[in-house]
């Protein structure tokens, strides 16, 4: 298979308050590199302050990186050019409720990206909001609902919908099942992996829940304070776990794979 | 003995459109020096319940219960002024978010300091200063932080989120409670600082006898710390026993569907297959079915399932279901099944 995403040599630092001549740097992320193919996903766990987030920000092009390159089927993705990058990396956050503008109604949100990004007329536009609406595991006359009508799931299922309008190549979940049911998790674990399968998606998980990652994932990056400890074939990595911070993430969470 | 015995509790809630059953007839005990487990999802009332517990409901909220002791004493024929007396002595609480529990403005020792009783301080009045800081300091080393100076002269948005936690949990000890309940206490923490929570608590449990009501909505989380556990599900309750039988033999098909999607307790599972799932989401309070509000969601529903069914007791092992899964035997199963076939045809003779 092909490589989809190959991110090179990505640093990121940011200046902090200091004097003249003493100018301080934090260097949020050391330099970083990782392939995904298509329908694969790719695992980043850490603690809080590892830089999970910051990455997932520099590939969406909400931050730019300091240093280093990222190539989307081989072409080199420029940091200005967010028209382009849009259309192939979406991203989902972890609290659905708060992402959904309150005073659009659904139609109107999966809008935006559609009258922004393509040409389609009205009509196509409405066609399209309906399937993907339906491919999503909601009813095509939701759209003329507002987001506060819909339960905690299924918000999170319109945040996917906005995701996958697009077309993309590659979605980011930022903690996307974190704050979920345990119930509607699953559900929406299960649909994830569809789509995966039928659109041919590659994810990029940022979790702590190990047991989602082994499920979920095929690769796993451990991160801590802005570097790569470990990385492999998720379940590689938790028989035999070399490194300390992984160590003790499974220690934290009683959780052992014979 | 039971240190809390509720039987039937219900409550209900004021609304235009007349009132609605938020928590039905829900049992709950607990025993001396246990650490029960209280899981439901988002909406399934036991957040509520706790509240219902130690009486800080709002006015709008009508609390019912057919038996609600505690050791012995009823509650329920106590006056508000001795009931809250009685409660705020033995049970403490501790809640979500810690961040927005501590008051923001103050200092955390001045908070500690306030939640000391002076009649644990023995000595003449001018002794009393110095005897309270000690109590502080004593409480901060009881829940674990060692750096006690610099905790107590911070304010709560200068320490980190599990530290808050930890002086919610000491300002909690500091009446010397007999009951603890925690109301998801590690909701929003990372894994390692959820470990080191569950921890204290399950010290405090070992070392102190207290006992605990942990809430959670996640059963696989709380099944290495609870030793028994009571599920509830849209404000009805559903199942109830030890750990082990909660998670190795489910009998309501709710609970079963809770472990069944668990990642973590299906480990034998290949990766990326899918997950058992119950269809639909959580009834919300203004459109709740009749009789089991599991029934439209449950893959077991038959007609009766309209009417609420009442709790049934396998060897300490209580379900309220018309159709649990058994465990038993298939062999043993029939007999049974013949046994009540018998008699029914004797009394049609």
């Amino acid at each position: 298979m092909s490589v989809l995403l190959d991110v090179k040599d990505i640093t990121k630092s940011f200046k902090l308050k200091g004097h003249w001549y003493h100018k301080r740097k934090f260097n949020a992320l050391a330099p970083i590199s990782f392939a995904i193919e298509a329908k694969k996903t790719l695992a980043i766990v850490g603690e809080t302050g590892s830089g999970k987030s910051t990455l997932a920000k520099i590939l969406v092009g909400a931050e730019k990186p300091t240093s280093g390159k990222i190539y989307l089927n081989g072409q080199l993705l420029q940091n200005q050019r967010f028209k382009e990058r849009c259309q192939h990396i979406r991203m989902i956050f972890q609290d659905s409720g708060t992402t959904l503008n309150p005073s659009l109604t659904i139609q109107e949100l999966l809008d935006e990206p559609l009258t922004l990004n393509t040409d389609l007329d009205e009509k196509q536009r409405r066609q399209l909001i309906r399937t993907t609406l339906q491919k999503v595991g909601l009813l095509g006359d939701h759209m003329n609902f507002y987001p506060h009508m819909f339960s905690g799931g299924q918000k999170q299922r319109i945040s996917l919908a906005r995701a996958i309008i697009l077309q993309p190549q590659v979605i980011i979940l930022d903690e996307a099942l974190a704050a979920l049911d345990p119930s509607l998790r699953s559900q929406m674990i299960n649909l994830l992996l569809d789509l995966q399968q039928q659109m041919g998606l590659a994810y990029i998980l940022i979790s702590h829940n190990l047991g989602i990652v082994r499920h979920f994932s095929d690769d796993v990056m451990v991160m801590s304070h802005g570097e790569v400890v470990e990385s492999g074939k998720t379940l590689e990595v938790m028989r035999n776990p070399q490194h300390k911070v992984t160590q003790k993430l499974m220690m934290s969470q009683n959780f052992q794979i014979k | 003995m039971n240190l809390l015995d509720i039987r039937n509790l219900s409550i209900e809630l004021d609304t235009p459109n007349g009132r609605v059953l938020a928590v039905d007839r829900v049992s709950l005990s607990i025993k001396e020096g246990e650490v029960r487990g209280l899981v439901g999802e988002s909406g399934s009332g036991k957040s509520l319940l706790a509240q219902a517990i130690i009486g800080v409901l709002e006015d709008k909220w009508h609390v019912h219960a057919d038996r609600f002791h505690w050791r012995g004493i009823d509650l329920l024929r106590l006056t508000i002024d001795e009931r809250r007396a009685l409660l705020c002595r033995d049970i403490a609480m501790i809640f979500q978010e810690p961040m927005s529990c501590l008051d923001p403005t103050t200092l955390i020792g001045e908070q500690l300091s306030e939640a000391i009783d002076s009649k644990q301080l023995s000595g003449y009045f001018w002794q009393r200063k110095k005897q309270r800081k000690e109590a502080v300091i004593k409480l901060l080393h009881k829940v674990g932080i060692k750096k006690h100076s610099q905790c107590i002269s911070s304010y709560p948005h200068q320490l980190t989120e599990a530290i808050c936690q930890r002086v919610m949990i000491a300002i909690a000890l500091a009446g010397r409670p007999i009951l603890l309940i925690a109301d998801e206490p590690t909701a929003t923490m990372e894994s390692t600082n959820q470990g080191q929570i569950y921890r204290l608590l399950a010290n405090l449990n070992q070392l102190k006898n207290m006992s605990i009501l942990l809430i959670s909505h996640d059963l696989e989380n709380l099944t290495h710390w609870t030793s028994t556990i009571t599920v509830m599900y849209s404000g009805q309750f559903v199942e109830a026993g030890t750990t082990e039988q909660i998670f190795n033999k489910p009998m309501h098909p709710y609970t079963r569907a809770l472990v069944d999607s668990s990642t973590k307790a299906n480990l034998q599972l290949p990766t990326k297959s899918r997950l058992m799932t119950l269809p639909g989401s959580i009834p919300i309070l203004q459109h709740l079915p009749i009789g089991c509000r599991l029934g439209p969601r449950c893959p077991r529903a038959q007609q009766t399932c309209v009417s609420a069914p009442k709790v049934s007791n396998f060897h300490g092992h209580k379900v309220s279901c018309h159709f649990p899964i058994l465990h038993e035997s298939p062999r043993k199963e029939s007999k049974k099944h013949k046994a009540v076939k018998h008699k029914t045809v004797k009394g049609n003779n």
